[in-house]
């Protein structure tokens, strides 16, 4: 078993309006896959979907190779999920709110609700009534409660909502512990991009209900997306320059004076020279790599150019 | 499904309904109590009770009082069990457990029915009893005891009478489904109450056993429509 979450052309239509279409993505064992996408892409809908909360219209979820239907229960006892904000008995304490989800669950381990509040610094505030907490200890209550269990597949819908610093890097660090020592395979959804930077082996990209692109990191922080930066005040002569004596066609004119060199066969020696024998004053020259923010906003932004010429 | 209906009196605080549930009884065994010895109901002119009509005995006040008060106790926690849950999507979280979501809804609706019926047939023995041992003090009763409490076949139709009427309280939660309103579920229950005049199984339909089986088996229809709504739908 390879891919523990694969769906195949997945559709969800809405009152009429598709918010997923012909979505396919494959979640590897043991992995941290990051699920991208502006506000409105489809992250949660896809995620119940996956839980089994909604229903799709068309297409299939295989969930550790079984096909997920109405009625395949068990497999919901191998996944552990928070989606959207997490929902409590508000009435019950926070301990009560776990043991329940044990009896739930059928998950019977001594003290297992007790680490899992003592995990997210919860003990403190376990026997208040969950009426009674901050949306951050929600948040934490929610991350404990999806953990508790111990799934296979951990699914968190935005889980950094209303953490500080401090709690982020919190949740950071044991979602890293539960997949090295004990290889949950876990589904992220953020937007704070710079996290699940941090964090996944794979990410994948949906705009408007449409898997934009499924990369890992490796080749994310490899090769295709590295670029030298050239800042100079005199933008216009540079790029004949660049076109006439290097040769180099890649390249596209950012905003204040920079101008971004995507071909990688010239190197950075080369095109000081090359530049300078042209009386080209260069402010800076750098070599870098596209965070994933940067590409992020490419792939959306290119998405929704092509969205715009069909209409 | 025993435990998970043990669940839902847990998670839902079931001590707090046990309490209300006390309250409530003894308020009716007094009301009752009053109306026979201390003649509450009575017109003062005449010192007979001025709403009763002829032959009226004291059953006609405890089942019309009991079934009242406990089919708008059974609403409200149908509101509280069921309706509430999807408000404040619990339900959703309830969804996401290894449990099919009939397997939910059947508990959630016997945890509910289960508590109410235990109640109302423990009032209607309570309001009775009371009465009878008032009878042992006074010699006068506004109305006549037309129940023997040494016959089983009371004990068994106080028990049926029960069981249909917290049966028809699955209308008013099914209503509330519905209209996703605990306000509409509890506001249809006393309509349901105006509907039936009041005589759900009661005194005037005792005889009558037809009315009241329909009436259950329409309850159990809508019990089982509202199983098949949260089977069906996404909720969101």
């Amino acid at each position: 078993m390879k891919d523990v979450l694969k769906t195949s052309h997945l559709t969800k239509t809405v009152d009429g309006k598709e918010i997923l279409s012909d979505l396919n993505m494959s979640v590897h064992k043991g992995e941290i896959y990051g699920f991208l996408g502006p506000n409105g892409a489809g992250k949660t809908t896809t995620m119940k979907l996956v839980t089994n909360l909604w229903k799709p219209t068309s297409g299939e979820i295989e969930l550790f190779g079984d096909k997920l239907g109405p009625s395949s229960h068990d497999l919901l006892k191998r996944m552990g999920s928070m989606i959207e904000f997490p929902v409590f008995y508000e009435e019950l304490s926070g301990e009560e709110n776990l043991k329940l989800h044990c009896e739930y669950m059928g998950y019977y381990s001594p003290d297992c609700v007790g680490s899992a509040l003592d995990m997210l610094d919860l003990t403190g505030a376990a026997r208040q009534h969950v009426k009674s907490y901050s949306l951050g200890m929600k948040q934490r209550l929610g991350i404990a409660r999806a953990v508790l269990a111990k799934p296979e597949l951990l699914i968190l819908d935005e889980p950094y909502n209303g953490l500080d610093p401090a709690g982020m890097k919190k949740i950071r660090d044991l979602l890293k512990t539960l997949c090295d020592e004990y290889g949950i395979t876990i589904l992220i959804s953020s937007h704070l991009l710079s996290e699940v930077e941090n964090l996944a082996d794979t990410i994948g990209i949906i705009h408007h209900g449409h898997m934009l692109n499924e990369l890992s990191m490796q080749e994310i922080s490899e090769g295709s997306l590295a670029y030298i930066e050239l800042v100079t005040s005199d933008v216009k002569h540079t790029s004949y320059i660049l076109e006439e004596k290097l040769s180099v066609s890649d390249f596209k004119v950012m905003d204040e004076g920079e101008i971004r060199i995507y071909d990688s066969s010239i190197s950075t020696g080369t095109l000081s020279r090359v530049l300078s024998q042209n009386n080209v004053k260069i402010d800076a020259l750098k070599r870098k790599n596209d965070s994933l923010e940067d590409y992020f906003l490419k792939l959306t932004a290119q998405s929704e150019g092509e969205g715009k010429s069909y209409v | 499904m025993f435990k998970l209906i043990k669940l839902e009196w847990q998670k839902h605080k079931i001590s707090k309904y046990i309490a209300g549930a006390a309250i409530l009884i003894a308020v009716l065994a007094i009301f009752n109590f009053a109306m026979a010895f201390l003649g509450i109901a009575d017109d003062s002119a005449t010192g007979v009770p001025d709403m009763a009509l002829k032959h009226m005995g004291i059953s006609t006040n405890v089942e019309l009082l009991t079934d009242i008060s406990f089919l708008i106790f059974a609403a409200v926690m149908h509101a509280t069990f069921i309706i509430s849950e999807y408000k404040n999507k619990t339900m959703e979280l309830m969804f996401t457990y290894p449990v099919s979501r009939k397997k939910i809804m059947l508990s959630k609706i016997a945890a509910v029915w289960i508590f109410s019926f235990v109640s109302l047939a423990a009032a209607k023995l309570i309001c009775y009893a009371v009465v009878q041992l008032g009878m042992n003090f006074y010699q006068n009763s506004s109305f006549p005891m037309d129940v023997s409490l040494t016959d089983p076949m009371f004990y068994l139709t106080t028990l049926l009478k029960s069981a249909s009427t917290i049966c028809i309280s699955f209308i008013a939660l099914f209503i509330g489904m519905t209209a996703k309103s605990s306000k509409a579920a509890i506001v249809s229950s006393f309509l349901l109450i105006v509907l039936m005049q009041g005589n759900i199984g009661g005194a005037s339909l005792r005889e009558n056993i037809f009315i009241p089986s329909i009436l259950t088996v329409i309850s159990l229809l809508f019990a089982g429509i509202c199983v098949r709504m949260a089977e069906k739908k996404d909720i969101t």
